[in-house]
């Protein structure tokens, strides 16, 4: 088997298994019937909550951006054909910027009050997105026809 | 002096950046200039004649899905880098720049062991990977011929749903654009308007930026001598970019008389349908034809032989077709949107009407059509003109220019 075929499958069955074990002691485990949600000291509490929190601020404020510049388009009117096609695009992007304004002040108040879930589900979010890509690319590899020349010994 | 070249896209026939690569190292090299390029695909053609040319790779992921991805392209994802492209490329984020940009950085720390530099010339890349290249103590310099803001409003005038302007916002890298360009030594754009576009766009100090118009090959655009026929409009351009404004265009076909006709050039269905799908509307079809891509030799014929070129450009950043079918002698009538009224001389070399205006417009060319010697003057002014600017020898010349500017500044601040 080539060697890249070896390596999809690994891509395929480790992040099946790093997203199970995140999945379980990060979630399920914590609420289990008499499980205790873990207690950090306010360092280490905000030693994890800052770099996430960053990242969470960011992917709101990317949110936001995007909802506020639709709001705010102003160029030439649209082509005929697409005036006729009324979506309610900027009325949705009202709601998008609301939406990402109250996760952001939620997510905020819940760091304010070392809250386990408000680390625990946007690093559970950024962790099943990038295993889902290795996972995905994984498949692709094990699937796609090899175009590469074969190597003697492979 | 040497200079490397930047570019993400050599191909010639990507967006024009090849062609400007092409002819513009072609001439500064006649010019004593020597001359590096570090390139992605598509690949230029071979301009190892006058220059030293490196191939920087692209996974060009974006619009692909992953399981359509090449299996030789997958089993590269394994690499941080290749990996990151493709995870921008799941959110309709466009990373072919960036991922350009720093390449090239780890190509150019590469070559410089052996190589250095006075200068490095970007063209409208403006990745990120621009910046940590500032560390090698090199001035930079960029051509941006317009800002991506132009393409972006015309994408955003054919959205209508949520998902539609999302990922148009998506697509442009605009945020790390207006971060690189102000960080750069100077910007060369090709028209006063451009300086304007550029502030606009990015908030780039009128100073920083200086204006060489872009150059054509005169020599293969001079007229062909065949017979130039009588009420046959030409269009040159690509029918799926809406700053084309080729609406404006049909509907003022509707208004000629049936006996003028209109020869595109550029794909029609079933591959492009956007424009023929308008045709249909405007129940023009029986009057309008389509050539698909043409060579060079074929693209000189037809302006040689049809009797007026139109644009219905919203925005030009330069108006290539314009000065071309000028360097054939054949008469324009074009908008006044962008650097088109830099490019041609109203009442010299053409008529020029306000862009959405397609009453103007159908005016415009009856009034150029009516008067055949009229075209024929105007024809001779615009060869003229095409000359006395828009030569690449004169576009080199005005670029090496920029280029000793800014290394004197450059080596005063040191």
């Amino acid at each position: 088997m080539p060697r890249a075929r070896i390596y999809g499958y690994l891509a395929v069955l480790v992040s099946l298994a790093l997203g199970a074990v995140f999945f379980y002691y990060a979630g399920i485990e914590q609420v289990l019937p008499g499980a205790a949600v873990p207690v950090l000291s306010s360092n280490a509490y905000y030693a994890i909550a800052v770099p996430i929190g960053i990242v969470v601020l960011g992917v709101l404020g990317a949110g936001f951006w995007i909802g506020w510049t639709i709001l705010t388009i102003k160029v030439a009117p649209p082509m005929p054909e697409i005036v006729e096609k009324n979506d309610y695009a900027k009325i949705k992007a009202f709601f998008l910027c609301l939406v990402t304004l109250g996760v952001a002040g939620l997510f905020v108040y819940g760091l304010v009050l070392k809250s386990y879930w408000a680390i625990a589900v946007p690093a559970a979010a950024v962790t099943l997105v990038l295993l889902g890509m290795v996972f995905w690319v994984g498949i692709a590899i094990i699937t796609t026809r090899s175009t590469l020349p074969r190597v003697k010994g492979n | 002096m040497r200079v490397l070249f930047l570019c993400y896209r050599g191909n010639p026939f990507c967006g024009g950046q090849g062609i400007y690569l092409y002819n513009l190292t072609k001439e500064l090299a006649k010019q004593g200039v020597e001359i590096d390029v570090l390139v992605g695909p598509p690949y230029p053609d071979p301009m190892e004649e006058w220059a030293n040319v490196y191939r920087i790779d692209n996974l060009n992921l974006w619009s692909v899905r992953t399981r359509k991805i090449p299996y030789e392209k997958l089993v590269r994802l394994s690499s941080p880098g290749n990996f990151t492209e493709y995870a921008m490329t799941r959110f309709h984020m466009f990373p072919e720049m960036e991922a350009f940009s720093f390449r090239a950085f780890f190509a150019l720390r590469k070559l410089l062991k052996e190589r250095s530099y006075d200068l490095i010339h970007d063209v409208q890349c403006l990745g990120w990977g621009l910046l940590p290249m500032k560390g090698f103590g090199i001035p930079i310099v960029t051509t941006v011929h317009h800002p991506l803001t132009k393409d972006r409003e015309a994408d955003f005038m054919r959205n209508h749903t949520l998902w539609d302007f999302m990922t148009t916002i998506m697509f442009y890298p605009l945020n790390m654009q207006r971060f690189v360009i102000n960080r750069l030594d100077r910007v060369i754009t090709s028209s006063v308007e451009g300086v304007k576009e550029l502030q606009n766009a990015f908030g780039l100090k009128p100073e920083k930026v200086s204006v060489v118009m872009n150059g054509i090959d005169i020599v293969g655009f001079q007229n062909s001598g065949g017979r130039r026929v009588d009420n046959e409009l030409l269009f040159v351009g690509n029918t799926e970019d809406h700053k084309k404004g080729l609406r404006y265009l049909f509907e003022a076909m509707t208004m000629l008389p049936e006996k003028i006709t209109l020869t595109i050039v550029d794909e029609g269905p079933p591959k492009r349908l956007s424009a023929f799908e308008m045709i249909q509307k405007y129940n023009i079809e029986h009057r309008v034809t389509f050539t698909g891509k043409v060579d060079m030799g074929t693209l000189v014929h037809l302006y040689s032989t049809k009797t007026l070129l139109v644009m219905s450009s919203l925005h030009e950043g330069f108006g290539l077709p314009a000065a071309e079918a000028m360097a054939c002698g054949t008469p324009v009538v074009t908008t006044t949107a962008g650097a088109l009224k830099e490019v041609v001389a109203h009442g010299e070399c053409g008529l020029m009407v306000p862009p959405k205006d397609p009453v103007a417009l159908k005016d415009a060319i009856l009034e150029v059509l009516k008067d055949k010697k009229r075209q024929k003057d105007m024809g001779k002014k615009g060869r003229a003109r095409a000359v006395d600017l828009f030569s690449w020898p004169v576009a080199a010349e005005n670029t090496r220019k920029v280029y000793e500017d800014v290394i004197e500044k450059y080596r005063s601040t040191l």
